[in-house]
């Protein structure tokens, strides 16, 4: 007999199942959240240190957290330790994979970039045929974004873009931009390239997660239990009824194998993990597509600039400094055709320093040319969506184990030739950009970091309207297992060249609320 | 660390017995209170507050010892952190920071694709010295240096595009490594310090083990 049936166990803790238990919990109904690894505590578990004071002065351990390009000596322990849980890939197709286990996961060290997706990305198919079109459309989901961008405080500036859809944002009084910010402006409009600003959750003490803006209202409703270190190994089904009824989980530190109970199943555990749970589960794939569409979006090509003006030191007051954002002006029609489909957004910074690496020197010359740069660059950067491929794929690795004996996923992704162009594009259209504003190119390069260094990695359990070709419904929920649900990344159909989160927590918070009135009818 | 400065830590150390004592005073207990089980003392069983002993890091007392790399090697290694990050306008060097006897330990403790980099990028710098000066590069002056250094110096927009050149690979490498040992040691931190100068690695946030397995 199982201890206690909860009506929602939610296996995740970031901001999908964070937005998860917020919503459904005060609706009245019992949730029980695992998350497989522990709490963070803020005061005791950071310390400030000198880099000298590491044991490798800064460098991190060699070897350790080889896919992590984000990890440094400082955080290293806070990413999930990739001898513990390995995942496998081919060589020749190297897959980042970032993760974070810690209660609210990667709510707690997201970049806070706060976008909506648009008809461009929700009518992929109907744009440029490169994937398919999602179930839903921005008319169905920006009420929800709305709501979202309330709780996150979310501020941006307005545009009336269709390309960039406008939100619920914090009024913003912007500062005057700086010169070469008005250059780029200027000489973009000449392109036909609409500049803007950033739009970003400013949360609250410096915090947009799940644990400071979802969860405490969570608890506060009586209704939430919540239980770390709880490894989830596999989705439990009735024989009888075909329903979801609970899940076998492993203590982190014991090991030790424990089962719940509950009347609905949602997964939260990020996109690849809720998949691999599925896949261990054996589930949830009469499509035979559970796994399939992976994709992420293109990060590290670059241009970088140095005004000649402001060299030396000779910067006049208001000349450099500050920042613009240009959303995806790429592809906005059928009509306009490029070497690509689907667009990059560019984030250009004014005020920079060069680096050692943009000039072929050493020693005192070097550190003459350092001088003598520092302050003078604007750089220009972007996010290009990556087009969706069935072929792009996981599968589990029986072969591979994790500490706690479960079956780790291997990555079977490559990037195609659109991904490259598009790269080549950004990279030539920002060397032109800032040559025409007379500004001497430091750097410029069309490279890009290999899939899953965004860790905006989505896909894998699409949703659509056919159970023949998606994992989901439009309602996040399983076509084949009613009482479960998928309400991290996992969903997406295409990822647009937008940071995730904003549409990860609209589709959460949308799904939660038609689970709790299919509970009420009792229809689930 | 140093006598004195662990007595003056000591010094300033809150006085723990003292402030126990007041404690207790200003509360009398009503009966003796029974004495620790067995086990229960030392830090493990403290109630008040316990004195912070000052720690330092080995740095600051004690030399890396270098040997990973051969004798020559290493003295390749010397000799390419004089030139390459020298002390220049009031900054340290490599060599003041002892980066060449940290990479010695980063290096050897390294995969073994980075370690054959180094030694063959070492050995490659040494054979091309003696082919062209007759001499060790250890033993050769800057201007025959400069000769050997600056065809091999490339610009690397992209930090995960190397040159495929594996002795253009190596002279980046060693160069951004040399720079990086020299910025974060102590002797550069300290020199920041001293002057109100960037230049130090600085201090970051550190996330410690957070309830390992």
């Amino acid at each position: 007999m199982p201890k206690k049936e909860y009506d929602v166990l939610i296996v995740g803790s970031g901001h999908s199942g964070g937005m998860a238990a917020n919503i459904l919990t005060k609706k009245g109904i019992s949730c029980l959240m695992l998350n497989a690894g522990p709490e963070a505590d803020y005061q005791r578990d950071r310390t400030t240190k000198a880099a000298h004071e590491l044991p490798y002065r800064g460098f991190n351990k060699p070897g350790r957290l080889p896919h992590v390009y984000q990890a440094n000596e400082f955080n290293a322990n806070q990413w999930v330790d990739e001898k513990e849980n390995p995942y496998t890939h081919d060589p020749a197709k190297p897959y980042n994979w970032v993760r974070v286990r810690l209660l609210g996961g990667r709510s707690l060290f997201w970049a806070r970039q706060s976008f909506r997706l648009s008809d461009l990305e929700f009518k992929a198919a109907e744009i440029d045929g490169g994937g398919d079109s999602w179930p839903i459309s921005l008319d169905d989901l920006a009420p929800f974004y709305s709501r979202v961008e309330e709780i996150f405080h979310v501020t941006g500036r307005k545009e009336g873009w269709p390309q960039f859809p406008d939100g619920n944002f914090i009024e913003q009084n912007y500062p005057p931009d700086s010169r070469t910010i008005q250059k780029v402006t200027e000489l973009c409009k000449t392109r036909g390239i609409g500049v803007s600003k950033m739009r970003s959750s400013q949360g609250e003490g410096g915090l947009a997660s799940s644990i400071n803006l979802l969860l405490p209202a969570a608890v506060d409703t009586g209704k939430l239990e919540v239980v770390s270190n709880a490894i989830v190994r596999e989705i439990t089904v009735d024989k009888k009824t075909g329903k979801a009824n609970g899940a076998f989980f492993i203590d982190r530190h014991s090991k030790r194998e424990m089962h719940v109970g509950a009347k609905v199943v949602i997964l939260a555990a990020g996109t690849l993990e809720s998949t691999r749970l599925l896949l261990n589960s054996g589930i949830a794939n009469s499509s035979g597509v559970l796994g399939h569409y992976l994709h992420d979006q293109i990060y590290g090509v670059s241009v970088v600039a140095s005004v000649p003006e402001a060299r030396d030191g000779k910067a006049k007051p208001g000349m450099m400094g500050g920042s613009a954002f240009i959303p995806r002006f790429r592809n906005l029609s059928k009509a306009k055709k490029s070497s690509f489909i689907k667009g990059y957004c560019a984030i250009i910074g004014s005020g920079g320093s060069a680096s050692p690496n943009h000039f072929a020197a050493y020693g005192e010359e070097l550190q003459a040319k350092l001088d003598s740069y520092q302050g003078s660059c604007v750089s220009g950067s972007i996010y290009g969506e990556r087009t969706v491929k069935f072929e792009n794929h996981v599968r589990v690795n029986k072969e591979v184990k994790d500490a706690w004996g479960i079956p780790v996923l291997h990555i079977d992704v490559k990037d195609t030739p659109n991904e490259f162009a598009m790269a080549k594009d950004a990279a030539d259209t920002f060397e032109e950009l800032f040559k025409d504003a007379g500004w001497e190119i430091l750097s410029k390069t069309d490279k890009f970091y290999p899939p899953g260094y965004s860790i905006h990695e989505v896909g894998t359990a699409r949703m659509g309207n056919n159970p023949k070709t998606s994992v989901l419904n439009k309602w996040c929920q399983s076509h084949d297992i009613k009482n479960l649900f998928v309400v991290d990344g996992s969903s997406f159909v295409t990822c647009g060249w937008q940071n995730p989160t904003m549409t990860i927590l609209a589709l959460s918070m949308r799904a939660s609320e038609y689970l709790a009135e299919e509970l009420r009818k009792g229809n689930v | 660390m140093k006598r004195r400065r662990f007595l003056q830590a000591l010094s300033t150390a809150p006085a723990v017995p003292a402030l126990v004592q007041q404690a207790g005073a200003q509360q009398a207990p009503a009966t003796v209170p029974a004495p620790a089980a067995p086990g229960r003392g030392g830090r493990g069983g403290a109630t008040g507050q316990v004195p912070h002993i000052p720690v330092g890091t080995p740095d600051d007392s004690a030399d890396t010892v270098a040997k990973f790399f051969t004798t020559g090697q290493f003295a390749t290694l010397k000799k390419l952190a004089g030139i390459l990050v020298p002390p220049v306008k009031g900054n340290v060097g490599a060599l003041d920071t002892d980066a060449p006897e940290f990479l010695d330990f980063l290096i050897g403790a390294s995969p073994a694709e980075t370690q054959t980099l180094y030694r063959n990028g070492l050995d490659g710098l040494n054979a091309s010295a003696r082919r062209k000066f007759a001499k060790a590069f250890s033993e050769i002056d800057a201007k025959q240096a400069d000769e050997i250094l600056k065809p091999l110096l490339v610009q690397v927009p992209w930090v995960y595009d190397l040159p495929k050149d594996p002795m253009k690979h190596f002279v980046y490498q060693v160069h951004s490594d040399l720079r990086t040992a020299t910025r974060n040691s102590p002797e550069a931190n300290k020199a920041a310090a001293n002057t109100g100068r960037r230049g130090g690695g600085g201090a970051g946030l550190f996330w410690n083990p957070i309830d390992p397995v």
